[in-house]
């Protein structure tokens, strides 16, 4: 089995993400998998992408533009 | 009065961008003096310089160490002067380089944490080399973090500096643990917008002229002022590859409307603040490799580069913003600002969609956090006003740590809410009656602002306590006296359901100290109530005990580790005034008082900071 390296963009550990915790994933090409260091996230690079939009869901006025700051 | 929004952009020629070599560079043997290395960090400045003077934008030009060795960086940052009238300043970030690791023999590159024996070498190799090249001495400088010996010691050498990037708003703990526990950059604590640091501490404002270090001081980026305090701050703030690296936009559109709203909400701050808001933009270039930034490709990157930009360049083609260098913005900041002038700034959360509401406020004694969420309670305290020297760096008690301390900090000490026994730092109050008791933390509102020439005032919505017999209506008005280093808190009960009835509140502060989230030892710390048929003082021993006092008048708790004094008062007659001791599981002390309140009146009590030694 190679070592581990890098996909073509640089992904991070979505689940560590949901933690505050940035933490560079590595790619494993022989399971066509990218998996995290420190936790036990592993998947492919659609669940990746999935669970990044899984992320977004906290920031539920991400997409709002703000006009007003305060409630005067 | 014309309200004015002032912006400094910053833009440094790194050889070797932070995250580059690490990211671009992975699996090569490390190789700083790489050509493509250095050839790529060339081109994201002059981009960035491109796009900032495409948008009518001028931009200071933070010179490091390593491009002082390079050519073609110094007639870039010559041109952009002569052309464009962009400041060439000298920043102490970026010193890796091979020159710097062969005279100096070292891996570290964060200026603060040399020893003073480096940092003066440092500084003096470093200027020295800016002036041969230049001719002059650079009015401008910066870091993450400069500590006050390091300040004192630029100033004292080369008083041309008048202009400072000296701290990354709460940049600590957090953004430590987001890396994973590996990016030392810890400095809580800090104002979140330009002021004039004291000679004593970075952190802690000047309060005259003694005091005054010589410059005024610029935040590194400006945050959001909720985001940021719970979570990773490199996430939330006026830097376009932050708010990606957040996660932040649209992956189908690339839209980020949180980055203008960021902008926006900076902009609304004038109205706290006599009519001046400030930005401040500073895109180190290893945020825009063209290898892509995490899961952001290189176009990504570059076109929040660019929109952001475009925004500034708008807003200042519409009559909203004033471009300056560092240097101007200093002239301008002494122009407008004196020493006790507070910064204010009453912000929502603009990204969660909750409606939540903050207050920070700082001035040369205190910085403040009050939280509408919780009814008005400080969650936030850090003691300005012992201006505690902290000497930073190797060879010093605190190699990396360089944070203000608090006396309350709801994220890293608890706050209201504790698991299973003890109690988290907050100033509060709670209503009791028959047999039930209300913490005020658990009463959501809002608060509006309103001044006078003495005093910021914050009023609150009234809230209703709820009791199984009883409403109760309350209102909070808390006012910081310009200069007093106090803080008063106003309740009053506006109305009952029984009018007759009769409460009791219990205004108190749960403090302790530290600039992390693992606990002090509170050893050393003396517990005092003034005042009273039961005046009396102890020792912290984690002993539990309590001392109250009939018809006290204060309840104080001098802290020696932190040169700090801490004091609740009251000018009631009829109240009990309280200290009360934590134990080992609970690392706090309580200062407090309690008295009974009937439909009408009103409880006024002070929270006082000085400096104890």
């Amino acid at each position: 089995m190679a070592q581990s390296g890098k996909g073509k963009l640089n992904y991070r550990c979505p689940s560590c993400f949901l933690r505050d915790l940035d933490i560079d994933m590595f790619y494993d090409k022989d399971k066509d998998e990218f998996y995290c260091m420190r936790c036990q996230f592993t998947g492919s690079e659609a669940d990746v992408l999935s669970m990044n939009e899984t992320v977004r869901t906290r920031y539920k006025a991400m997409m709002q533009r703000f006009e007003k700051f305060d409630f005067d | 009065m014309e309200n004015e929004f002032v912006v400094n952009i910053i833009h440094r020629p790194e050889m070797v961008p932070e995250y580059a070599e690490k990211v671009t560079g992975q699996g090569k043997k490390e190789d700083i003096g790489r050509k493509s290395l250095l050839t790529e960090s060339l081109d994201i400045f002059k981009f960035q310089q491109e796009t900032a003077h495409k948008n009518g934008l001028k931009v200071t030009i933070q010179m490091t160490y390593a491009s002082l060795f390079n050519d073609e960086a110094i007639e870039l940052a010559k041109h952009d002067h002569e052309t464009y009238g962009d400041e060439i300043a000298l920043s102490l970030l970026g010193l890796p380089c091979e020159e710097f690791r062969k005279k100096y023999n070292t891996k570290d590159f964060c200026i603060w944490m040399f020893s003073m024996e480096d940092k003066m070498a440092i500084v003096d190799d470093v200027f020295g080399k800016f002036h041969d090249i230049f001719g002059f001495y650079p009015e401008s400088t910066g870091s993450y973090y400069m500590d006050a010996d390091l300040t004192n010691y630029v100033k004292s050498k080369y008083p041309s500096v008048k202009c400072a990037v000296a701290t990354c708003w709460e940049e600590g703990p957090k953004a430590y643990h987001t890396c994973n526990n590996s990016w030392y950059t810890l400095f809580d604590g800090g104002p979140w917008n330009p002021w004039i640091p004291s000679k004593q501490n970075t952190h802690a404002p000047a309060a005259n002229e003694d005091e005054d270090s010589g410059i005024v001081a610029i935040p590194h980026l400006s945050r959001d002022l909720i985001a940021c305090y719970d979570g990773n701050g490199s996430n939330f703030g006026t830097h376009p590859q932050n708010v990606l690296r957040g996660m932040i936009y649209d992956t189908k559109t690339w839209e980020y409307p949180y980055l203008y709203n960021i902008i926006d909400q900076y902009r609304s701050l004038a109205k706290y603040n006599d009519g001046y808001s400030y930005n401040m933009m500073f895109v180190g270039p290893g945020w825009l490799n063209k290898m892509g930034r995490w899961e952001a490709p290189y176009e990504l990157l570059k076109k929040s580069y660019e929109d952001g930009m475009a925004y500034y360049g708008q807003l200042k083609k519409e009559g909203k913003l004033k471009d300056l260098t560092m240097a101007e913005f200093a002239d301008y900041y002494r122009s407008k600002k004196t020493y006790n002038d507070p910064e204010c700034a009453l912000w929502r959360d603009i990204l969660y969609g909750s409606d939540k509401q903050v207050f920070w406020y700082a001035d040369p004694y205190m910085r403040a956090c009050i939280n509408m969420d919780q009814g008005g309670a400080l969650v936030d305290l850090r003691p300005y006003a012992a201006k505690l020297e902290w000497k930073v760096g190797i060879g010093t008690p605190h190699v990396q740590d360089a944070s203000y301390p608090f006396l309350i900090q709801e994220k890293y000490r608890a706050g209201y809410f504790t698991h299973y026994a003890g109690e988290g730092t907050v100033r509060s109050a709670k209503i009791s009656h028959g047999g039930e008791e209300v913490d005020l933390c658990l009463c959501r509102t809002k608060a509006h602002f309103a001044e006078t020439d003495a005093a910021k005032v914050l009023t609150l919505d009234p809230v209703d306590i709820e009791f199984a017999d009883l409403t109760v209506t309350l209102q909070t008005v808390i006012t910081f006296e310009k200069g007093s280093s106090k803080i008063r808190y106003d309740r009053k009960i506006l109305s009952m359901s029984d009018p007759e009835a009769e409460v009791t509140i219990n205004e108190y502060m749960v403090g302790c100290y530290g600039t992390t989230e693992y606990p002090e030892d509170m050893t050393g710390i003396t517990l005092s109530v003034e005042g009273g048929s039961g005046a009396g003082s102890l020792n912290y021993e984690y002993k539990c005990r309590e001392i109250a006092s009939e018809g006290g008048k204060t309840a104080s708790a001098v802290i020696p580790a932190i040169d700090t004094s801490v004091a609740l008062s009251t000018d009631a007659d009829d109240a009990k005034v309280y200290i009360r001791e934590g134990y080992a599981f609970s690392p706090m002390y309580t200062l407090g008082m309690t008295k009974k309140i009937t439909e009408g009146e009103e409880v006024t009590t002070w929270l006082n900071l000085e400096k104890a030694n």
